[in-house]
């Protein structure tokens, strides 16, 4: 069976600086892989090199089998892949309703459609249904500038949500989020990857996090993969615990 | 739009319908130079306020369109076919050069319209054989729609209303549409709008071609509003006038094309006693403007009414016992 | 032959005072994001400063020192902390909105309050005729050529050979990095815009016995600058120099080849079609996109 997201022997190189090192990797279907590892391991430059945000200097990347090295984030996004980000979520002028609405008309029709089409593109209902899931109902028609940095990390997973996409690259989604709302996020996040089946790679700092969310997990040191295997084998990794106490 | 601004809406363009019965010509000849202008600006605010793009060339689009139809028109061509042609030229143009330029980042399109709009003054200027070169083409005529003849002043500021009315519906339907919520999505936070499928490239590229089209569009009607257009009415000036235009008025609000046209229009007259050093009261002025309200005069406005507002909740309490915002 | 030769000669002069301009005006944008749209006015304007001194009685040496010094407070100064400074926060673009007014504002100031008729500029050395191998080659060129030289060496020599200059390329290519290694990233941005200034400065003495000096010198120079940038990779100094060099003997040379009515036209084709086929230039890289 196919790998729904192969890495085959990445390598990103600033300047001098090798970033990510001969990194290689596969997500089978409904994993949820976390990739930790202490700050400048490379996680978030590998994360960036899958999503054609940048340009790899070596090494390939297949989706379902094909390849998508350097494609553009948003033909990667029709594709079924989709990503959150760690800081600039959302569009803060607009609704939280219109923000999904946003996240989801690109997916269907064409340029020509979106023109003359409905106003809201036909997802109002599919932006109520994601607003419920989520449970961001008494916000829909707030400005998503004006909610609080949690609510905002809620919306971010429900736009990378919009499209029914397969695979979701999750970059520190837990970053920043008090802890009643990381309940409810991890909360959403496995009720949605149980119901729809998708496959998660999640890039992350806080353990309980990753330990709690992810089937498996890798670690990256120095732009190099030192470690692999189920969350409670990582936490007793000696290398693993050494390259974060190094640092 | 707040009911304030309905109905600040409907009595602007009452007014805008009754003044002529007020006006001298040349009163009446200003306020169609400023309808045909404004349609310029709504395109130039797409590109600009929408798309984020700087574009130097919407003077030289404006004079692509009035000389496509000074052309046209003498030749037989009926006006509102001139019209449409004028329209669509300048958006294929505009696709042409955006394509390339668009492509990569650093706000290239600024430096490639720059020089587009020389190009286009060199070509006006030279090829005499089809432009009369710097002598210009006169007496591009008004045109007879079904009956109705256009030639008084009061008559053909009514058609540039009438098209400027049409061109701005067209406009705010558009915006409606999802690809309104593109632009604003592009404008805002384009490296999320990308992850999540928004093709930013070809939207800005619309906007841009849009917008130039637009600016063809109000050459076409330019041409028989002044009746004698020759290459330095259509430099590097006029597409700096437009840009200043939509940032006076407030780059990115929809209005802000009717407001900013009306002011630069209206400021020679008001400068009058700084005896034409107006240019540079204009160009210092938005240099002030862009350091502490860069959303323009609309954005000034907004700001004032959203404060005026909150005062007035601060103080009702009292009168709603608790129940506040 | 004789005349290629001439063409050349004027051609490197010129590309040479391109070379200046450019430079400048890429390292003020790889330093703070400032796309000085105004860098063609930033050039008209020192030689009305030489004008003014030298009308107040000053020699022409003086004046140009002045003018010098002048355009360091105003163009680098002034600019910086009044214009480039407040506006940062609000993004790049209202920041090229403004210095698009600045241009406008500086042409219309130096039109109303100076002259707007074409002023007539000393030029460096008294213009004689000399002879190379059968061209006719003006010493004024030659002086151009020379000062123009000089002033490329001893920039190449600041930026690469002293501490300075590596603190300032650092800066120019990764602030926060350069931050990170001790590099005083705001005194090194000040100093950019110093630079700047000082090199249009230069420009403007060494075009404007050629051009006069006029408001409206600002337009083609301005966009000379901006092409030469472009041709030699919008984000690499030593490409300016190139890309200015290279636009001014083509520049020249499509002058004798060209019909003198399509003479400006020539650099715009130049730039639609570096941006058309190589945007990255003739020696910059490929722009990753934005993270």
């Amino acid at each position: 069976m196919t790998a729904v997201l192969e890495v085959s022997h990445m390598r990103k190189i600033f300047g001098g600086i090798v970033a990510v090192d001969d990194v290689s990797f596969e997500v089978r279907a409904g994993e949820i892989l976390g990739i930790i590892g202490p700050n400048g391991s490379g996680k978030s430059t590998l994360f960036n090199c899958v999503l054609g945000q940048l340009q790899p200097s070596a090494g390939e990347v297949r989706i379902d089998g094909r390849p998508t090295t350097g494609t553009r984030p948003c033909d990667l996004n029709r594709l079924g892949v989709s990503r959150t980000f760690q800081l600039l979520q959302v569009f803060p002028q607009l609704s939280v309703r219109d923000n999904l609405i946003v996240a989801g008309q690109e997916h269907q029709g064409s340029m020509t459609s979106r023109l003359f089409g409905r106003a809201d593109a036909g997802l109002s209902g599919a932006a109520g249904r994601m607003i419920e899931f989520f449970r961001l109902s008494h916000l829909a028609d707030e400005q998503a500038g004006s909610l609080s940095y949690g609510q905002q990390k809620l919306l971010d997973a429900a736009m990378a949500f919009m499209a029914g996409p397969r695979l979701v690259l999750l970059d520190e989604p837990a970053g920043g989020v008090n802890l009643t709302m990381l309940g409810q996020l991890r909360d959403r996040l496995q009720a949605y990857h149980a119901e729809e089946n998708a496959t998660f790679v999640v890039i992350e700092h806080q353990m309980e996090f990753v330990m709690a969310l992810c089937t498996r997990v890798l670690v990256l040191a120095e732009g190099r993969i030192i470690a692999e295997g189920a969350p409670h084998d990582i936490r007793r990794n000696p290398a693993v615990i050494e390259a974060y106490l190094g640092h | 739009m707040t009911r304030l601004g309905g109905i600040l809406v409907v009595l602007a363009a009452a007014a805008a319908v009754a003044a002529p019965f007020f006006l001298k010509p040349f009163g009446i000849f200003l306020l169609s130079t400023w309808a045909v202008l404004t349609i310029a600006v709504i395109g130039l605010n797409l590109t600009l306020g929408y798309a984020g793009q700087i574009s130097l060339a919407q003077g030289a689009f404006v004079g692509i369109g009035a000389y496509t139809v000074a052309l046209l028109t003498p030749a037989g061509v009926p006006f509102p076919l001139a019209f449409i042609a004028a329209g669509f030229l300048c958006f294929v143009i505009g696709w042409l050069l955006g394509y390339p330029a668009l492509r990569v980042q650093h706000h290239y399109l600024a430096f490639v319209t720059l020089a587009f709009t020389t190009l286009v003054f060199l070509v006006l200027r030279n090829e005499e054989w089809l432009t009369n070169g710097i002598y210009g083409i006169t007496g591009t005529a008004r045109p007879n729609l079904l009956g109705w003849k256009t030639g008084g002043a009061r008559d053909f500021y009514f058609l540039c209303l009438g098209t400027l009315a049409l061109l701005s519906l067209a406009t705010w339907w558009m915006l409606r549409s999802p690809w309104g919520r593109a632009f604003v999505a592009l404008r805002e936070n384009p490296v999320r709008a990308l992850s999540l499928g928004l093709d930013t490239r070809r939207y800005t590229l619309m906007a841009f071609a849009i917008g130039s089209s637009l600016g063809g569009l109000a050459g076409a009607l330019y041409a028989p509003l002044v009746q004698f257009i020759e290459p330095n009415s259509f430099s590097l000036g006029l597409s700096f006038n437009l840009l200043l235009m939509v940032i006076v008025g407030g780059s990115g609000n929809f209005f802000g094309p009717f407001v900013g046209t009306l002011i630069a229009l209206l400021l020679p007259e008001w400068l009058r006693v700084t005896q034409g050093y107006y240019l540079i009261v204009y160009a210092a002025a938005v240099m002030v403007m862009m350091a502490f309200c860069p959303t323009g005069v609309l954005g000034l406005l907004e700001r004032a009414v959203r404060a005026l507002s909150r005062r007035k909740v601060t103080r009702a309490p009292a009168l709603t016992g608790g129940a506040g915002p | 032959m004789a005349s290629f030769i001439q063409l050349l000669v004027s051609g490197l002069a010129t590309g040479a005072i391109y070379a200046l301009i450019a430079v400048g005006f890429t390292l003020v944008w790889q330093t703070s994001q400032t796309i000085n749209f105004a860098q063609g006015e930033f050039v008209m304007l020192p030689a009305f400063f030489v004008l003014a001194a030298m009308n107040s009685g000053a020699p022409f040496w003086l004046a140009a020192i002045i003018a010098i010094v002048l355009s360091a407070l105003v163009l680098g100064i002034l600019f910086k902390v009044v214009i480039v400074d407040p506006m940062l926060k609000y993004g790049v673009l209202p920041l090229v909105i403004s210095t698009i007014a600045l241009s406008l504002f500086l042409k219309e100031s130096v039109k109303d309050f100076y002259s707007s008729q074409a002023q007539p500029f000393p030029t460096l050395v008294p213009a004689i005729d000399i002879h190379i191998f059968e061209a006719v080659v003006s010493t004024q060129s030659l002086a151009v050529l020379a000062v123009a030289i000089v002033t490329v060496g001893a920039l190449k020599v600041l930026l690469d050979n002293t501490r300075l200059g590596r603190q300032m390329q650092a800066t120019a290519q990764n602030a926060t990095l350069a931050r990170i290694l001790g590099v005083p990233v705001r005194r090194m941005v000040l100093y950019t815009f110093l630079l700047n200034a000082v090199l249009v400065a230069v420009a403007s003495i060494l075009v404007s016995p050629i051009y006069l000096a006029k408001f409206t010198n600002g337009e083609t120079l301005g966009i000379a600058a901006f092409i030469a940038a472009i041709i030699g990779g919008f984000n690499h100094v030593r490409g300016a120099i190139l890309g200015g060099v290279i636009l001014g003997v083509l520049d020249n040379l499509s002058a004798a080849y060209i019909s003198s009515q399509y003479r400006g036209a020539f650099p715009l084709i130049i730039l639609i079609v570096v941006i058309l086929l190589r945007p990255q230039g003739l020696l910059g890289r490929v722009e990753e996109r934005s993270v």
